[in-house]
């Protein structure tokens, strides 16, 4: 028995631990963290002294986020070695380390680049400053649509936390709520980014509980959430909050081309990021029998070890065994009528600490418009479905990232053409493709800022 | 002869037994029982006047509040009281579940449960003769009587603002958010009228609307300036709220908080001398209030410490309302020496989100 972390809210007058706190196990289900749960005063609060806070001067802001990005993921922060804390996290969230590794530099990077991968989204119009020789003549300047900005965080990836990043780099005064399943990634990034130069009324840490938890968006002028379909259908209608929902990203290989020189990709983009990313794939398409696909991803998937998520060469995804199963049943009554190539039997694997890693599964379907190829779990599980000239581009609505291994160019056109498809990628990308610089969802800048007309003497 | 121990003041120690057992001749004899209790007791199963023989066979009784939606106020006067019982008012629930459930107080229990309360003011250091605020639910509801009471007893002028709780719990069933939003930030509209103009040294209000009013931070300045003490009830507050009203928000503040029901006829006190990070401790007046802490499954008390679903009971010579299971959870505390029943700690309501997990979807 090890004495636990302790996750304090990180308010506008310092860190706060609460009476009320949740314990966060990790994937075995013994006490790893415990997280103070802060009232809605507490909030309200926070959010009044982001709103009266001043945003640091841009030199000074980029500068900080730097450092704290290098702190963060080489330091020691608040007592807690970089080494600890990517052990920690992938304890606690079943994440592989090797993931988490990656995430914290990805997280690093943003840091140090969100300014300028921001400033992508800006109009060619328009420019940063009423300074600007421009404004001479008249001309638009970017600016912000508020000044406060929240986050509902996800904890299924570390990554998640580095797309607030660029919200802060324009400037926005930011709160995040953290994810009761990883609230160490956000809290650690936030103690960095405070070590490194922000006031503790320039970017608040608020755990909550349910209750409390819409009163932040409330009280802020943006925000973003993550979910499943509830929270899209939630928000639907709100212009000031931004929903990252499934991903349900798809690859599509058509006739004139021959999947086989595309496997690697294709097994890539379904097990990348052990398969809890909104970019992993969850079903392929193939113009002709989908069965010697699904094949032979089942013989490629099949391969992947399961091993505990703190070792360096883990790619599954840990679960508490009690979450591993209810997916497993759901899976399992989803696929009813399909047929498996691979996790017919079950996904359920248990690792000697008594959690459990989900094993791949391939289900071929019979129907480009069955609907299992939205179905979308937190593990490496595609679907495999035939597709058809009939179904067409329609059969690809809502879907985050399109790989489309064609030759077609009128079909690419179409796909291009549909907005519900927000990525799409050609040729040989794989679906969890992503640079700075190249929007994830569209730019995250078209949502935060607008442009206002200037001229001056 | 056992009558006048129900007439003694709450801050009398009578044997909670002996009392229990005067109350059951009370209501159940037919010359003093009330037309509900007698013809009700027919179908009870078992005879109160023989088998309730102390606090804890008040269990005996089932939970006859929903009964008190329907009921003429008229048969719940005990008829001991004579034909011209002096009637104070009829008081109904909030009604969070359907239609309001009645209780009618009499002259001679709200003098003794306003003098208890009185009291409790009095020794968590409440300043008499300053006027009163009063954002609690007016109406049909026992809180805005009690704090009219309590300002004029204590010397003080009442200013008041209209309250609907039901309307604000329709709205919010209805997923009418925003509406209800508006409606609350128009009581503390009219809230900051009288805190502006008017010398206001008490406020007496709801956990939601206090956190509402300390939104405004030209409120919270001139309560800071003014006000010496915030009373709370009808809601709940859990600790770090109260920490952080006592160390950031009011710290110069008296901060009381009451537990009551209108089906308890009053409410209990806020224990005092408490370190802030101790929990909110409320004690009722036993044996005329009494709580138990009990684990809803089994229906047993749970252990000291333990959290568990409030039952509350009321046994006056004006009523008797026994075994309520009320829509609470509490920690279970020793009460103060000598007394029947269980403290309650860290009320919170029953309902509670549960940590659902989300299948479908990475997130």
């Amino acid at each position: 028995m090890t004495d636990p972390i302790f996750i304090d809210a990180l308010g506008p007058n310092g860190s706060y631990r609460a009476h009320n706190r949740l314990t966060v196990p990790d994937v075995a289900g013994n006490p790893l963290v415990e997280l103070s749960f802060v009232p809605r005063l507490f909030v309200t609060r926070a959010m009044s002294a982001l709103r009266k806070a001043e945003t640091l001067p841009t030199e000074q802001r980029l500068a900080a986020m730097r450092a704290a990005g290098e702190l963060f993921a080489t330091g020691v922060v608040d007592g807690m070695s970089a080494a600890d804390y990517q052990y920690t996290v992938s304890r606690m969230s079943g994440t592989p380390l090797p993931i988490v590794q990656r995430a914290v530099r990805a997280i690093a990077r943003s840091a140090a680049g969100s300014y300028d991968s921001a400033q992508k989204a800006r109009p060619v119009g328009a420019v940063n400053d009423w300074r600007d020789p421009k404004a001479r003549e008249g001309t638009a300047v970017w600016i912000r649509r508020g000044d406060v900005f929240a986050v509902h965080a996800a904890g299924n990836h570390p990554g998640v936390h580095s797309l607030w990043l660029e919200a802060l780099a324009l400037g926005f005064r930011v709160a995040v709520r953290p994810s009761r399943r990883e609230p160490l990634t956000p809290y650690r990034l936030i103690s960095a980014l405070r070590a490194s130069g922000f006031g503790d009324d320039q970017i608040v840490l608020l755990p909550t509980d349910y209750a409390e938890a819409d009163e932040i968006l409330r009280q802020a002028d943006l925000s973003m959430v993550y979910g499943g379909q509830d929270v899209i259908d939630k928000y639907a209608a709100d212009t000031t909050v931004l929903p990252n929902g499934p991903g349900r990203s798809k690859i599509l290989v058509t006739a004139d081309s021959d999947w086989r020189d595309h496997i690697d990709m294709i097994v890539d983009s379904i097990s990348h990021e052990g398969g809890t990313a909104c970019v992993n794939t969850t079903a392929v398409f193939v113009e002709g029998d989908p069965a010697p696909l699904a094949e032979a991803i089942a013989a490629r998937l099949s391969a992947i070890p399961s091993l505990p998520p703190e070792d360096e060469k883990a790619v599954l995804t840990a679960y508490s065994m009690p979450a591993a199963r209810k997916i497993e049943s759901y899976l399992q009554a989803k696929a009813a009528g399909t047929r498996a190539h691979l996790g017919g039997d079950g996904v359920v694997d248990e690792l000697p600490d008594g959690s459990a890693v989900l094993r791949p599964a391939v289900h071929e379907l019979d129907d480009p418009f069955a609907e299992q190829a939205n179905v979308e779990l937190a593990f490496p599980c595609v679907w495999v479905a035939p597709w058809t000239r009939e179904a067409g581009p329609a059969v690809f609505h809502d879907t985050l990232v399109l790989t489309a291994v064609t030759r077609d160019e009128k079909l690419l056109d179409d796909l291009l053409a549909d907005p519900t498809i927000k990525n799409l990628y050609i040729g040989d990308h794989p679906t969890y493709w992503m640079t700075p610089g190249v929007p994830h969802d569209a730019y995250l800048g078209e949502f935060l800022m607008r442009t206002k007309a200037v001229i001056r003497d | 002869m056992s009558e006048k121990i129900l007439d003694l003041p709450l801050d009398a120690r009578p044997d909670p037994d002996e009392f229990v057992r005067a109350a059951m001749e009370w209501h159940f004899s037919p010359e003093t029982g009330s037309a509900y209790w007698l013809e009700r007791a027919k179908t009870l199963g078992f005879d109160p006047r023989k088998d309730v023989k102390s606090v804890e066979d008040l269990s005996l009784f089932p939970n006859i509040v929903n009964e008190l939606r329907d009921v003429r106020v008229e048969d719940l006067i005990p008829r001991g009281y004579g034909a011209d019982a002096d009637v104070v008012g009829v008081y109904e629930s909030g009604g969070t579940t359907g239609a309001p459930k009645r209780v009618i107080i009499l002259r001679d229990w709200w003098q003794r449960i306003m003098a208890w309360m009185n009291a409790g003011m009095d020794a968590a250091g409440f300043p008499e003769n300053v006027n009163w605020l009063v954002v609690m639910p007016s109406g049909p509801h026992m809180a805005g009587k009690m704090s009219e009471q309590h300002a004029t007893d204590r010397g003080g002028i009442r200013f008041t603002v209209d309250m609907d709780p039901r309307w604000v719990k329709k709205l919010v069933a209805a997923g009418k958010a925003e509406e209800a939003e508006a409606y609350a930030e128009h009581l503390v509209e009219q809230a900051g009228f009288v805190l502006r103009t008017q010398d206001v040294g008490v406020i007496i209000t709801t956990p939601p609307l206090l956190e509402r009013i300390s939104r405004h931070d030209d409120l919270v300045e001139l309560i800071d300036e003014k006000v010496k003490g915030i009373v709370w009830g009808g809601a709940h507050m859990d600790a770090d709220t109260r920490y952080l009203y006592r160390t950031e928000v009011f710290p110069g503040v008296k901060l009381r908080g009451t537990y009551g029901s209108t089906m308890i006829l009053g409410g209990s006190n806020e224990r005092l001398d408490l370190t802030d990070d101790d929990a909110c401790i409320f004690d009722p007046p036993a044996p005329w209030i009494t709580f138990r802490v009990i684990d809803p499954d089994t229906g047993r008390t749970v252990d000291h410490g333990e959290r568990g679903q409030v039952v509350m009971n009321h046994v006056t010579k004006n009523m008797l309302l026994p075994n309520n299971l009320e829509r609470d959870l509490a920690t279970r505390v020793e009460p103060p020496a000598g007394l029947a029943g269980d403290s309650v700690a860290d009320v919170t309501p029953v309902a509670r989100f549960d940590d659902e997990t989300v299948i479908e979807g990475v997130y």
